[in-house]
């Protein structure tokens, strides 16, 4: 149990929660993708780190992928936005669905994929050369789209990562000057600047304290009603809290690729998996 | 069993008896703490625990002190004049002392310790006392000859044996040059550190090798060859000649340090730029180039550094001149090192007084250009507000 809700901080965060209404959030919200993917194979080289993953990840709901180091998590979720493909070995099979395109097919280009579908990494990465307010409005000036009113956005944003209340008076200010759990906050309000479709995390909690931790799970349970969110974590409890939807990745033997062995609803993965292996996963025996 | 039950006996007793004496304590005789007079408290005073003690401070003045006279008592006997002979074996004998000393009292592998530690603090302080003499000597010879009619005037009027005649003319030749060869080179550098470590290409590998072959280039066979292709192709010599030769010496230093500074961006950064649906280009040009800045910069000095002092070949493309030119891009014109090369050659008291104020004019001219390149980058870093 990595997270210690003190009564204190729940209520502040919940304080903070109150300000962020619903007339803030844009009237035109584009009803949330789903993502299909279909026997999904990974390779790095000649190595292959995954074999035939087959996963929806439905509009609205949260999908929490867990198991051990090494199984092939990220590498799934970095398939999912054609991330996979900028290391030069890399190489893949299978289809991936986002809304019924294929996002590898011809119709659809790697920014394109990656502005609809926006990614938040483990490691918070600010952009240092720029302020706070400058790293909300990267990626439309990154992805070539522009905006009316870029203050507006900031501060829509900012509000819906659980951050303009500290931040609200600093924007000019470099993003290195935030704490870590502030600066995760900014990615991901980077990441929604773009409008994404699905938003991808890579253990976003995992270098944070608990109390950042707590405040960026209450982000993605409110972000999930618009958007559909796919989070990679270590931590059991976290996807209990945040998930709706499970997937149990696991290597058999070493060597082996790495496999989906059971995905449901989170209830039914933690508290009656059909699978063995995730039962001893989830009620930590192994791994 | 009957033992247990005494023990335990015993033990509710004596609890007994503590509740009691605890009961009759008198309520007063608690210690209530006496809150403090804040000025009472005495100021802390911060010290640093010095990595040394006493002994071992003796022990290093010991050795100091060996040195010193050693080597004075040497270069009496054997009649060693020079100062230098006097650093060398002092230094010397220092260094034995340190070792000998601490070996005695110590232990073998605190003597090490001591002389290597001795050896890098020499190290370092002898590569600054040598700039620190050479700035020195530049200053001491050049400074009697630096004043404002020095600075704004040429040599065309002046005769072998006359005063006046300055520095202004090859002045604006190195100004002008190296705006011609930094113009030139710079932005080619970085986009070729940019092809090396962001792109990544098929040919990296060969540009790369290219690239460290052209730094060990001969700055004379730079000049050579623009002398032969430019010079003697009609063109003459000219300022944007030497520009030319001097951007072909500073390309490999600009980009290779420049890739070891894109090296030391964090490829998240470059990352999360894509995963927001950047192309790369506009990822390079708005992330990874402004993070990066502060280390361009320096890189870009580093080049300006080593073309500046270049001799030959702007002896071969440009000439060298005794009047201004204005223009660099007709007939010859002077600059700062060939100025004192062609003055230093000649057999006159005053020409070569001449020659080491153009040397304090060339140092000084780095320092100025060294300094406000550094001030364009920290004050490009505060006002995005960077903490780093």
């Amino acid at each position: 149990m990595t997270t210690v809700q003190s009564p204190q901080t729940a209520e502040t965060t919940a304080a903070n929660r109150q300000v962020v209404s619903s007339e803030i959030l844009p009237e035109e919200l584009h009803p949330s993708s789903r993502i299909d993917a279909t026997d999904v194979t990974c390779w790095f080289g000649k190595r292959k780190v995954l074999e035939r993953c087959t996963l929806s990840m439905e509009p609205g709901e949260v999908t929490a992928l867990i198991g051990p180091s090494g199984c092939g998590k990220s590498t799934f979720l970095r398939s999912l936005n054609r991330m996979h493909e900028l290391v030069p070995v890399a190489a893949i099979a299978g289809t991936i669905e986002l809304d019924g395109v294929d996002i590898y097919s011809e119709e659809m280009s790697p920014t394109e994929v990656r502005s609809r579908i926006g990614m938040v990494f483990q490691k918070p990465n600010p952009f240092p050369a720029m302020s706070i307010a400058d790293n909300v409005l990267a990626g439309l000036s990154l992805s070539g789209m522009s905006n009316e009113d870029p203050k507006a956005l900031v501060e829509q944003c900012l509000r819906r990562a659980g951050l303009w209340a500290e931040v609200s008076d600093r924007l000019n200010e470099g993003g290195m000057s935030l704490s870590g759990g502030q600066q995760q906050r900014l990615c991901i309000a980077r990441a929604l600047a773009v409008h994404p479709d699905v938003l991808l995390m890579d253990e976003p909690c995992s270098a944070l304290d608990p109390i950042s931790t707590r405040v960026i799970e209450q982000t993605i349970r409110e972000l999930c009603e618009e958007i559909t969110i796919v989070i990679v974590t270590h931590n059991m409890q976290q996807a209990q809290r945040v998930s709706d939807k499970c997937a149990f990745f696991l290597v058999e033997s070493i060597g082996d690729p790495g496999r989906i062995v059971e995905a449901g609803p989170t209830t039914q993965v933690f508290e009656n998996p059909s699978d063995p292996r995730t039962y001893d996963y989830v009620t930590g025996q192994f791994g | 069993m009957l033992e247990r039950l005494f023990a335990e006996h015993r033990l509710q007793l004596e609890v007994d008896v503590h509740m009691s004496l605890l009961d009759e304590r008198p309520v007063d005789e608690t210690p209530v703490p006496e809150p403090q007079d804040p000025e009472l408290i005495e100021e802390q005073v911060p010290f640093r625990p010095r990595a040394l003690v006493r002994s071992e401070r003796i022990e290093i003045l010991l050795a100091a002190a060996a040195g010193v006279t050693g080597s004075g008592v040497m270069c009496l006997l054997f009649d060693w004049t020079h100062v230098l002979t006097f650093a060398i074996w002092a230094l010397l004998i220092f260094l034995v002392s340190i070792y000998l000393l601490a070996r005695d009292s110590q232990s073998p592998i605190v003597a090490t310790d001591r002389l290597i530690t001795t050896l890098v603090w020499t190290s370092g302080g002898i590569a600054v006392a040598v700039l620190a003499w050479m700035l020195g000597y530049v200053v001491v010879k050049g400074i009697a000859g630096l004043n404002y009619e020095y600075l704004t005037s040429d040599m065309s009027k002046v005769g072998p044996l006359d005063d006046g005649g300055g520095v202004f003319h090859a002045l604006v030749g190195t100004l002008e040059q190296m705006l011609i060869a930094s113009v030139l080179s710079i932005p080619i550098a970085i986009l070729t550190a940019v092809y090396l470590h962001e792109i990544r290409g098929r040919l990296a590998g060969i540009v790369r090798f290219v690239i460290d072959a052209m730094s060990g280039l001969p700055s004379i066979v730079a000049g050579l060859f623009i002398y032969t292709v430019w010079v003697l192709q009609g063109r003459g010599p000219s300022g944007l000649a030497a520009g030319l030769a001097l951007a072909i010496l500073m390309i490999p230093t600009v980009t290779r340090t420049a890739e070891e500074m894109l090296k030391t961006i964090d490829d998240g950064l470059r990352e999360s730029a894509l995963a927001l649906g950047a192309p790369q280009w506009r990822s390079v040009m708005q992330v990874v180039l402004p993070t990066a800045r502060s280390g361009l910069i320096t890189a870009s000095i580093l080049g300006v550094a080593r073309a500046v002092g270049e001799t030959a070949p702007v002896l071969l493309t440009a000439f060298g001149s005794s009047s201004i030119n204005w223009s660099p891009f007709n007939g010859p014109q002077a600059d700062l090192p060939l100025y004192i090369y062609q003055l230093l050659r000649q057999p006159n008291p005053a020409q070569i007084a001449r020659a080491w104020s153009g040397a304090l004019v060339l140092v000084l001219l780095v320092l100025i250009l060294f300094v406000l390149a550094r001030v364009i980058g920290e004050r490009g870093a505060r006002v995005r507000g960077g903490s780093r």
